[in-house]
């Protein structure tokens, strides 16, 4: 499904390099559950954005679904966020000024889904977590893991083949963190949707199937589970 | 999508309600405004437009070495007619200037302005009268009209429109006529009357020597004007010379021409007259723009001042698959729906305003009316200050890249810093021009309030009549009625009364020929204006030649033909040798836009005008029964003028001169007032904004043990500079501005650093007190409450 050739990144400061990411190669199957790990600075969000195509590598090419997409243009990118690739942030990013509803809603509404269909998938979506009664609420009035699961419920609404997560646990307390990672796990095994996440913690990266070590920017091993 | 967008921009407005409420509140206070000044301009702009030949209609014009007029000899109308086939028609119209009392039975109306047309000039100009425009019979009948008013208070109960029988001026004259029926007055014209006389012919018997009538042409469309122009004036030259001959007049011709001035030029910026009206609608409406355009930056400041928030909304909204053009047109939905609100606001506001705004300008404007060009530049405006207000949030923080702003960290302030601020010294930049213009005007009106006119005006009554007395042996038993009443001082008759204009002959002395000012006066003149004697005597009956060729004149003529010693020189004007009893001391006739000009006082002028202008000196304390016993004796003591005693005072009419300048003075008052008002609102509302921002910068500095006062210094620091650059820069400008104005008055007062001086002080006292209030908040919150959430 991913297909990383020889990524590179790095920014230029007073003529001298400073690598993030060095030959980064690796593919990615359909339906793998991948952890990427290691300590800070290692490039792990980096190399995450580059997935996520919200950053550019310096060098390397990047196919996504048998797509070269460093050369893909906004429109084209914007497509596959609709279509394929859900994200899922440390900090939850939901919108404040929305309801949990809406903020669910949103990506169907970008995705210009049916009214009707589009009531029914938000509906059921509140329905398998369990927040039904909080949908109404503003961000704000929901605990961190609430909102997590919030942020999840609104990456997995579009249906995406794909999970992007940078550290979805790092705000949260342990009880919570664990429930996430059941929930991922469950996704991927029942419903064979990609995860690809970042995290500092092993015993999350022991939900998944593969683990990533990056140190210094570059791939230093590639455990399968 | 849009009910989503709208929710949310409606949550996020009103979660901001303070700053919502300024914003709104203040581009509904500038829009408001701004809908009164093009209502205005609209307004100005459009006198005679509903004429169908309105772009074809020109006024003919005569530039003298020293002047240019509007007023024409009637044979030239004739002449053109004859001898130009581009010229479709030529009418000849004439104002008459003298008040004339109309009669029937016990109703009086008295009329200022008769216009009259020829029948030509009427079809020209659009002069309809209700009924339709009748050709009067023959070279002789005169077809009368009346305003609609007028012809209400002649004959209270009449319906229909025939002609109706009326007597003129005093009932013991037994002058009568006709009157055909009545006209409507469109006071948004250039020919405004209480009523028209239409004839077939006017000005029969006149030569070029009269120049009392006005010509107007109606050209064929695509005429070439300039030849037009110019065969004009070769005409022009040509019959002035007709039948004479000598070398001086065909000199004196050839400095004569003439030109066409369109109707559209007439009411705003006629050739041959003040364009001060245009002037100032330029001022008005380049004011009403910068205030527009000052809250306008209240919300791009604003705005930039909220991007690291919205930022992170941007960017989740990319990732979730919005495309940018879908967030720069939320972010427009968004600025619109406040100006939309702003607009209904300002409606509502003008609405409010208008009778204040109609009183001041002398105006009749009204915002409801289905025809007014507001109803499709109101929508345009929206447009325009949706775009400008909206340009920075849609074109930059839609491009905001998202994995830039969802890292958390992410400040917008950095790379918006010069903008913000550029916009913030903007604002103030034009603030202060309005402050130190606001003071300078001031100064200036007080200066002319206060300063020594040279004569005065005070308790003098100006008493409107229709006797001629240009002979004094006619005048001398009026005035010896008059000051028999108790408490009038003096009593004298003029062509002229200070305030209005002056003739202008031609004189010579001192071997120098010039145009210079003449009023025909009487005896006790300067006694009753109290004007000062330089050198010499007044006019006085001891003198029998005083009647005969005395003249005085003013310090400016005596300028003027560089007299050495005047008294008892000659001045030579109208075939008479004028001998110079005495020297006046300039006084300002015309207020204190115009220089004095050079005058001659003569009590002979067989070339001069109608001594019609009685004028009296009256005790104040006495006035009132002063008045009432003239009122009741005036048909015995002025019996041609009959029972109608009708004055003004002359220090009221005097102070009509000044009264554009009130007017800019509460134009520019009221506009310094509201950019004021709305820069500080939007200062108060970025000073929050950024004092919110740095809440956690206070917290550290404070925890690391900095003062309050310390902080709030650091705070104002940034403020204070931009001000004080503000300063630097509008100096220059308002300097440059307030120069220009104070040019157009002859009698001016100095430019002095006080009012520069005192607006930096206005404007860094509010900025500071502003941003202080905002500050202090932040400074007293506890630090702790700040560094909790991270």
């Amino acid at each position: 499904m991913i297909e990383l050739k020889d990524i590179e990144k790095y920014y230029a400061s007073k003529g001298v390099k400073s690598y993030i990411l060095r030959h980064v190669s690796t593919t990615i199957k359909q339906g793998e559950f991948v952890s990427i790990m290691g300590p800070s600075g290692a490039g792990k969000s980096t190399l995450l954005n580059i997935l996520g195509m919200l950053e550019e590598p310096t060098y390397g090419s990047y196919s996504f679904m048998g797509e070269d997409v460093t050369t893909l243009n906004e429109r084209k990118r914007i497509e596959l966020y609709r279509n394929h690739i859900g994200f899922v942030f440390q900090a939850y990013h939901l919108i404040d000024e929305m309801t949990v509803e809406e903020n669910i809603e949103a990506p169907l509404l970008y995705k210009k889904v049916p009214g009707a269909e589009r009531r029914s998938r938000v509906a059921d979506i509140l329905d398998r977590f369990n927040m039904v009664a909080k949908k109404d609420l503003f961000p704000n009035q929901l605990s961190g893991g609430q909102q997590q699961l919030v942020g999840i419920a609104r990456a997995l609404v579009a249906q995406p083949s794909i999970i992007l997560a940078d550290e979805p646990t790092g705000n949260l307390q342990s009880a919570q963190a664990l429930q996430i990672m059941e929930l991922f796990k469950k996704l991927n095994e029942e419903e064979g949707i990609t995860i690809i996440q970042v995290t500092h913690s092993e015993v999350n990266a022991a939900y998944g199937s593969r683990i990533l070590h990056l140190l210094d920017g570059v791939i230093k091993e590639d455990v399968n589970l | 999508m849009l009910k989503l967008n709208l929710k949310i921009a409606l949550r996020n407005l009103w979660k901001n309600k303070l700053i919502t409420t300024i914003n709104v509140g203040g581009l509904a206070v500038a829009l408001a405004s701004f809908i009164l000044i093009i209502m205005y301009a609209n307004y100005e702009t459009s006198f005679d437009k509903e004429n169908p030949n309105y772009d074809n209609i020109y006024i003919v014009g005569i530039t003298y070495p020293e002047f240019k007029t509007y007023y024409t000899a009637a044979p030239f109308a004739k002449a053109i007619e004859q001898n130009f086939p581009e010229v479709e028609s030529v009418g000849i119209i004439k104002g008459s200037s003298f008040e004339l009392a109309i009669k029937n039975g016990k109703n009086t109306l008295f009329t200022n302005n008769i216009l009259q047309a020829d029948y030509d000039a009427a079809k020209i100009l659009n002069i309809t009268p209700e009924g339709g425009l009748i050709k009067p019979t023959g070279d002789v009948e005169r077809l009368s009209y009346l305003s609609k008013e007028s012809m209400k208070t002649l004959f209270p109960d009449k319906k229909d429109n025939k002609p109706e029988m009326v007597g003129f001026g005093a009932s013991n004259l037994g002058i009568t006529g006709i009157i055909a029926g009545s006209i409507k007055k469109n006071l948004h014209s250039n020919f405004t009357f209480d009523g028209v006389s239409i004839a077939n012919e006017l000005g029969e018997g006149d030569n070029y020597d009269m120049n009392d009538f006005s010509i107007y042409l109606q050209v064929k469309p695509e005429t070439n004007l300039a030849g037009l122009e110019q065969k004009i004036t070769d005409l022009y030259r040509v019959e002035l010379l007709k039948g004479k001959t000598g070398q001086q007049l065909i000199d004196e011709v050839k400095g004569i021409s003439t030109f066409l001035d369109p109707l559209s030029n007439l009411h705003l910026k006629p050739k041959a007259g003040n364009n001060a009206p245009y002037k100032i609608l330029i001022a008005l409406s380049v004011l009403g723009i910068l205030i527009l355009v000052i809250a306008s930056i209240n919300f791009t400041n604003l705005s930039i001042a909220q991007a690291t928030k919205r930022a992170k909304e941007v960017g989740i909204k990319k990732v979730l698959g919005a495309y940018r053009f879908q967030l720069t047109t939320q972010f427009l939905v968004e600025i619109f729906m406040q100006c939309f609100v702003a607009t209904i606001l300002a409606l509502i506001l003008a609405e409010l305003v208008l009778p204040n705004f109609n009183n001041l300008f002398q105006t009749h404007l009204s915002i409801w009316r289905i025809d007014n060009d507001l109803s499709w530049q109101l929508p345009l405006i929206l447009t325009v200050i949706t775009v400008i207000a909206g340009i920075y949030p849609a074109m930059v923080l839609s491009g905001f890249k998202p994995a830039v702003v969802l890292k958390g960290n992410f400040s917008s302030s950095k790379q918006s810093y010069w903008l913000r601020n550029g916009l913030l010294v903007f604002q103030f930049s034009v603030a202060i021009v309005f402050i130190i213009g606001l003071f300078i005007i001031n100064s200036q009106l007080k200066y002319m309030s206060k300063e020594d006119l040279g004569f005065t005006a005070n308790e003098v009554v100006y008493i409107k009549n229709i006797t001629i007395f240009n002979d004094p042996v006619k005048f001398e038993p009026v005035r010896e009625r008059i000051l028999r009443i108790p408490g009038i001082k003096s009593a004298t008759v003029a062509t002229f009364i200070p305030g209005g204009e002056n003739g202008v002959n031609s004189y010579t002395a001192n071997g120098l020929k010039a145009n210079i000012d003449f009023v025909d006066v009487d005896f006790d003149y300067f006694k009753t204006l109290e004007i000062k004697l330089k050198e010499g005597r007044f006019f006085s009956n001891d003198f029998k030649t005083d009647t005969a060729n005395a003249a005085v004149i003013n310090e400016s003529a005596v300028a003027k033909y560089g007299i050495k010693s005047p008294i008892g020189q000659i001045i030579r004007g109208c075939n008479i040798d004028y001998k110079i009893i005495g020297v006046i001391k300039d006084f300002k006739t015309q207020g204190f836009e115009n220089a004095v000009q050079p005058t001659i006082y003569a009590i002979k002028d067989p070339c001069g005008g109608y001594k019609m202008q009685i004028m009296l000196k009256i005790e104040e304390n006495k006035m009132a029964e002063a008045l009432a016993t003239l009122k009741a004796q005036w048909l015995e003591i002025n019996p041609k003028d009959g029972e109608d005693f009708r004055y003004e005072f002359l220090d009221e009419l005097y102070g009509k001169l000044f009264k554009k300048q009130e007017q800019l003075q509460s134009m520019f008052f009221a506009a310094a007032l509201l950019t004021i008002f709305i820069a500080i609102l939007g200062l108060f509302a970025f000073a929050k904004y950024i004092t919110n921002g740095r809440i956690k910068e206070i917290a550290v500095r404070k925890i690391l043990g900095a003062a309050d006062v310390q902080i709030l210094k650091l705070i104002n620091r940034s403020f204070f500079i931009m001000v004080v650059l503000a300063n630097i820069i509008s100096w220059p400008v308002a300097y440059l501005l307030t120069k220009m104005w104070l040019g157009t008055f002859a009698y001016r007062i100095d430019l002095s650093l006080l009012p520069f001086v005192a607006s930096a002080i206005i404007t860094i006292l509010l900025t500071v007190l502003t941003v202080t209030v905002q500050a202090a908040k932040a400074v007293k919150a506890n630090p702790v409450d700040a560094l909790k959430y991270e």
